[in-house]
């Protein structure tokens, strides 16, 4: 039986697929943080080069991938499908399971998918140096990786607690000739304000965004980047979906289920924007789409839908996103990717009109299935990537109840090999199944006018 | 240089093996029943350890109440300040304990069980640190290390700034002989903290100061107060955090009861909750986890009995704990006196550790074990 599902390399998509061109309508604008109107290219060019501020707001279905960057991707693209045998007989499962494995990169993670268009496209505007923020690291050391091919500068704010958690990722984005600053910092308006509130803050991505927008805005050579959440980040994602559903056309299949795990929503959208589409456009209504996050940072299945700063300061537009508001600061959990107060945008519009959904899962039965899969098929994933591969197993098992063979694909989205001390802390019984409790904050929200 | 009282209850354990649960006034009895004295070879593992250290002053009690071990063990660095005569008491432990405090110390470290600690804490209150290397037969106190040798590392690693509250508890020893556990809160003393003891603990960057996270607690309480509900507050230093979050002197020992951010009944006992509660007042139980085990219910708030849970409604309990202290205790445990009414409570519930932040903590169910 086949294992690997492998294209070749002229397979590689030319093109993303723009899901916003089959919204059913537009969607809501972001706002200008201050005026709270629409905001338009100018209100962005101070921070991003034009072309990704078009690919930000375009619906048009189709974009090009540039020769130039087709050619970087070519490097660990196109990323091969797995049939995870092994798995699916330990599971006793009719379901089929496959994984699309993205932890071939470079960086070890899908990140570079979009950090490479987005360094070509500074490169392209004549930027020098780029400023940006990471959480785990993975957005971090994919981004030096990427600066590095095209001679850019870069400086990543790495957002503290995983600074001190994962050091070698760290030390990668030294080796790709970055420059890597733990946040909240003194170097910005924005980190001494925080610093000031509070020394010992373990910092957030909320935080680390605002100051590299900071850095950014302030100095003319210098754009920033994000690596999740907007709009063409997760359009440079859709190579991943585009070559799933090319793969499982190889052995005449389409998934039933279609799994990722979500902080920002862009290895989530990678793997399931394709198939959204066809479900938007009717082609599969019956795709189920399952994004997976953590308990402790609940956004898709605690969150409000509606406009929230990007950030913690309060630099970036207001986006109608599924949020835990912008001054949240989860939880130093070990899924340190997973740890953002708000949502992708499309994501949070495709789960609100139902085209997606979400579970939530705590700590220590994400390693559960992490241990699991690693003894079966080997590969030991990112704590970011369990959440998906729990959401994987649960989907499986309930075929095993239900007796269905249903198809399930899920985003290996990176490996963990910079996380050992997460799972040294899984065996030691140290992990904390922290939570959000959304109950207790709901019932107050829900009697505020009472009080009033 | 630290200065470290050190005393042992040489009786402390005695009548654990010989069916006793418990040595106050039954030493004899013990004696008779073929109890041998080991609190001494539990001190001993601890000095054994801390001869070898540099930078500790030990002040002591003569004998076997301190003085022995210390010579057994190469000790040379102490001072013998308190005789004792005959069979050693409680009041020895006092005066011993107060003695010490009088001389001044940086820690009492002690060797016995909960009535040991008591006493000590009766003598020196939250004015110096205590810890106990574990040698009597109850020991629900939180101001106990996890074993003799996790007590040396304590001694030498601690740092003065950082301490915590630990609850010292009382029990009915007469009352635990007839088969009946009867514990109260009897204070709340101050116990070293190994910051990052587990070597984990500093990649994941947990809160470490208590007092920070206790504040972090009651910010998120203070938000999430509903008006005209009652919020009855059990016993500890993090419930008086929120009561002090919100101006109001909490009782600390007691509970006390909020509404609309004013105090409305302090220190009330159970016949008082119930008669807050007619009427159908709604309310909200707020509860920290007591003692070494980390009791929800049925320890330290009795007060808040299995009526009162229920008149509330369980799922108004609304528990609080810094993560430190969850991370002391990995299971819970409910013991309201109605078994219908524990089991209820399910194999897990939320505490709140932080500023909108909660963790999911196991639940003890007997039947499972302690991993749940």
């Amino acid at each position: 039986m086949q294992t690997k599902i492998l294209l070749d390399e002229e397979q590689i998509p030319k093109q993303w697929y723009n899901v916003q061109a089959d919204l059913s309508s537009p969607l809501d604008p972001p706002l200008h943080p201050a005026t709270h109107k629409p905001i338009g290219p100018q209100d962005l060019s101070a921070i991003f080069p034009m072309e990704l501020i078009r690919q930000e707001v375009t619906t048009d279905r189709h974009i090009d991938i540039p020769e130039e960057v087709r050619e970087v991707l070519q490097l660990w693209r196109p990323s091969p499908l797995y049939r995870a045998h092994r798995l699916e007989k330990f599971l006793k499962t009719p379901a089929k399971i496959y994984y699309k494995w993205e932890g071939v990169s470079p960086a070890g993670s899908h990140k570079t998918n979009t950090s490479i268009a987005q360094a070509y496209y500074n490169m392209k505007a004549g930027i020098e140096r780029i400023a940006t923020e990471t959480g785990a690291g993975q957005w971090g050391s994919a981004m030096s990786f990427a600066t590095m091919l095209y001679n850019l500068e870069c400086t990543v704010y790495m957002v503290r607690s995983s600074y001190t958690q994962k050091p070698y990722r760290k030390s990668m984005m030294h080796v790709w000739g970055a420059e890597c600053i733990p946040s909240p910092s003194t170097k910005t308006n924005a980190g001494r304000a925080m610093l000031e509130k509070d020394p010992e803050t373990p910092g957030s991505l909320g935080m680390a965004i605002s100051e590299a927008v900071e850095d950014a805005a302030s100095h003319s050579n210098t754009n920033y980047a994000l690596g999740s959440v907007l709009n063409h980040v997760c359009l440079h994602q859709t190579v991943i979906g585009l070559e799933c559903r090319e793969q499982l056309a190889m052995v005449d299949d389409y998934p039933d289920v279609v799994i990722g795990c979500v902080g920002g929503g862009s290895n989530f959208a990678g793997i399931a924007f394709p198939f959204a589409g066809d479900k938007l456009t009717g082609k599969h209504k019956d795709v189920d789409i399952i994004g997976a996050e953590p308990a402790s940072c609940p956004t898709l299945t605690k969150g409000l839908f509606t406009y929230d700063l990007a950030d913690e300061a309060g630099y970036t537009p207001l986006l109608k996103m599924f949020t835990l508001g912008h001054d949240f600061v989860p939880p130093s959990m070990h899924a340190g990717g997973l740890r953002y107060h708000g949502d992708s945008p499309i994501v949070s519009r495709l789960v609100h009109d139902g085209v997606m959904r979400a579970v939530a899962y705590h700590q220590s039965e994400v390693f559960d299935a992490a241990q699991t899969f690693a003894r079966t098929e080997g590969i030991i994933v990112a704590p970011e990537t369990s959440h998906a591969v729990k959401s994987a197993i649960d989907e499986a098992l309930i075929c095993k109840k239900t007796g269905e063979d249903k198809t399930i694909l899920f985003n290996c989205s990176g490996h963990g090999n910079f996380d050992m001390t997460a799972y040294d802390a899984y065996y030691s019984g140290q992990l904390v199944d922290y939570e959000y409790p959304d109950a207790l904050i709901k019932e107050a929200l829900a009697r505020i006018p009472k009080i009033q | 240089m630290k200065r470290i009282g050190f005393l042992i209850n040489p009786v402390a354990g005695m009548g654990g093996a010989v069916g006793l649960k418990g040595t106050d006034g039954n030493v004899e009895e013990a004696r008779l029943r073929g109890a041998r004295p080991q609190a001494q070879d539990r001190a001993q593992i601890t000095m054994a350890r801390l001869s070898l250290q540099d930078g500790l002053s030990f002040i002591t009690c003569s004998g076997a109440m301190g003085e022995t071990t210390l010579k057994e063990t190469g000790v040379q660095d102490y001072q013998v300040i308190y005789q004792y005569n005959g069979e050693s008491s409680a009041e020895d432990t006092r005066q011993a304990a107060l003695a010490f405090k009088k001389t001044g110390v940086d820690l009492i470290l002690f060797c016995g069980g909960d009535g040991t600690a008591r006493d000590i804490f009766d003598a020196v209150g939250r004015d110096v640190p205590i810890l106990g290397i574990p040698a009597g037969v109850k020991m629900y106190s939180a101001v106990f290390a996890i074993d003799p040798a996790t007590a040396a590392e304590l001694v030498t690693g601690y740092d003065v700034a950082s301490l915590r509250d630990s609850e010292v508890m009382d029990v009915d020893e007469e009352a635990y002989r007839a088969g009946e556990l009867k514990t109260r809160l009897h204070g709340i003393a101050r116990t070293p903290v190994l910051a990052g003891k587990v070597q984990i603990s500093k990649h994941v960057f947990e809160e470490e100061d208590e007092e920070r996270a206790k504040k972090e607690i009651a910010r998120f309480i203070r938000e999430i107060m509903i008006r005209d509900v009652v919020y009855i507050l059990g016993a500890g230093t993090t419930t008086d955090a929120i009561a002090r979050e919100l101006g109001i002197h909490k009782t600390l020992l007691g509970v006390d009861a909020i509404k609309n951010g004013k105090m409305v009944a302090r220190d009330l006992s159970e016949k008082s909750l119930r008669v807050l509660l007619e009427q159908g007042q709604e309310a909200k139980i707020i509860l920290s986890p007591i003692g070494a085990q980390g009791f929800i219910l049925g320890r330290g708030n009795q007060q808040i009995s299995a009526r009162i849970v229920k008149a509330v409604g369980r799922e108004n309990l609304i528990i609080v704990a810094t993560p430190h202290k969850l991370r002391e205790t990995p299971v819970l445990y409910v013991d309201s006196g109605d078994a219908v009414l524990d089991t209820e409570f399910g194999d897990t519930i939320q505490v709140i550790s932080g500023y909108r932040m909660a963790q999911r903590k196991r639940i003890y169910r007997p039947e499972l074990g302690k991993k749940g």
